[in-house]
C-alpha cells in the first residue's frame, strides 16, 4: 500500500505536464506568427499620405533675384518618406537669418503669385524673438504634422502649404490657404491651427489676404479674420 | 406580356484564404476596398488623415534613418556649413532626443510563470 502511492504520483503529473505544455505552445507560436507580421509590416509597407508634397528652402542673397534664392530640397507621398527627409535637414532655429522653409502641395510654388495661392491668405504667426529656442522649431513641426496629416479635414483642400521666415527682428510661421473669400473653412483652419500649436486664447493670430499684403502703405497689413 | 420574374438562385460571394509566409506576398492594396477607403480614411471619405501621435510614432521608422535619395547638398541646411554647425546640430538633435517616442510595448523584462 505504502509502496503504491509514490509510483502513482510520477504517472499522473508527465501527462499533466505535457498537457499544459502543448497548449502553451500553441499560444506562444501564434503569439510570435502575429508578431512577426505586424514588425514586418512597419518595415516594408509605407503609410501613404494624401497628397504629395515640396519642401522648398530660400537663402536671402541679394546678389541674386528672389527666384533664383529658391530651391526645392525634396518632394514626398509617404510618412515614412517625410520623416527622412526632416531627420535629415536642419532644424529652422539653426538656419541662417534670412531663409524659409516652405511645404507646399506637389505643383504649387511658394509665392503669392501662384495660381493657387493668388487668391488667398494667410494664418500668421508671429515669434518672439526669445521663443526662438523654446518654441520655434515644436511650432513648425507641428505644422508640418498638420499639413501632412490632413488634420484640417475636409477644409484640407483649402490649404495650399506653410512657410518659416527665420528673421532676426523676429521668426514667423505661417499656414496659406487658397481662398480668402472662403471665410468658414478659412476660420476653422485657424482655430484648428491656434488649438494644434497649444496657443494660449488670450493669443490673437491674423488672416491676411496676399493682395493686402502686397499693396500695402505701411509696416502693418490689415487682418480679414482673427481667432 | 412579360414572361414571369424568374429568380436566380443564391449565390455565396466567392472568396479564397491565401497563406501569407511571408511580407512580400501581401497585395499592395490588401487594406482596402475596391474602389473605397483604405485603412487609414476618415467614415464616409477617402481622405487619409493622420493624427499627430501616429505620425511621432513612425520618426524612428527604419525607412526614416536615411536620407532621401538625390537629396540636394546645402550647406547648413542638408550638410553642415562646418564643423562647428555639425556640433552644434548634434547638441541639438541629442536635446530633441527627449520628445522621441519610447518603446512603451516593449516589455522591460520577461517573467516566468
Amino acid at each position: 500500500m505504502a509502496s503504491a502511492e509514490p509510483a502513482k504520483q510520477p504517472q499522473e503529473s508527465p501527462l499533466e505536464a505535457a498537457a499544459v505544455k502543448t497548449e502553451e505552445e500553441k499560444d506562444e507560436a501564434a503569439g510570435a506568427a502575429a508578431a512577426k507580421l505586424d514588425t514586418d509590416d512597419l518595415k516594408y509597407i509605407k503609410h501613404p499620405l494624401q497628397n504629395r508634397w515640396a519642401l522648398w528652402f530660400f537663402k536671402n542673397d541679394k546678389t541674386k533675384t528672389w527666384a533664383a534664392n529658391l530651391r526645392c530640397v525634396s518632394t514626398f507621398d509617404t510618412v515614412e518618406d517625410f520623416w527622412a527627409l526632416y531627420n535629415h535637414i536642419q532644424v529652422a532655429s539653426r538656419l541662417q537669418s534670412g531663409c524659409d522653409y516652405s511645404l507646399f502641395k506637389d505643383g504649387v510654388e511658394p509665392m503669392w503669385e501662384d495660381a493657387f495661392n493668388k487668391t488667398g491668405g494667410r494664418w500668421l504667426i508671429n515669434i518672439q524673438k526669445q521663443q526662438r529656442h523654446s518654441d520655434l522649431d515644436r511650432f513648425w513641426l507641428e505644422t508640418l504634422l498638420c499639413l501632412i496629416g490632413e488634420a484640417f479635414e475636409e477644409d484640407s483642400d483649402e490649404v495650399c502649404g506653410a512657410v518659416i521666415n527665420v528673421r532676426g527682428k523676429g521668426d514667423k510661421i505661417a499656414i496659406w490657404t487658397h481662398d480668402c473669400k472662403n471665410s468658414d473653412a478659412v476660420i476653422r483652419i485657424g482655430r484648428k491651427f491656434k488649438e494644434r500649436l497649444n496657443l494660449p486664447p488670450k493669443f490673437v493670430i491674423g488672416y491676411q489676404a496676399h493682395t493686402d499684403t502686397m499693396s500695402k502703405s505701411g509696416s502693418t497689413t490689415k487682418n480679414r479674420f482673427s481667432v | 406580356m412579360s414572361a414571369p420574374r424568374k429568380l436566380s438562385n443564391p449565390h455565396e460571394i466567392p472568396t479564397r484564404r491565401i497563406l501569407i509566409s511571408d511580407p512580400s506576398d501581401l497585395p499592395l492594396d490588401y487594406g482596402t476596398t475596391p474602389g473605397g477607403t483604405i485603412f487609414s480614411t476618415t467614415p464616409g471619405g477617402t481622405r487619409i488623415i493622420y493624427d499627430r501621435a501616429f505620425l511621432m510614432q513612425m520618426r524612428n521608422s527604419p525607412h526614416a534613418k536615411t536620407p532621401p535619395r538625390n537629396l540636394p547638398k546645402i550647406p547648413g541646411v542638408t550638410s553642415p556649413a562646418d564643423a562647428e554647425q555639425t556640433a552644434k546640430r548634434n547638441q541639438v538633435n541629442g536635446e530633441n532626443n527627449h520628445d522621441k517616442p519610447h518603446d512603451a510595448d516593449e516589455p522591460q523584462f520577461e517573467m516566468d510563470i
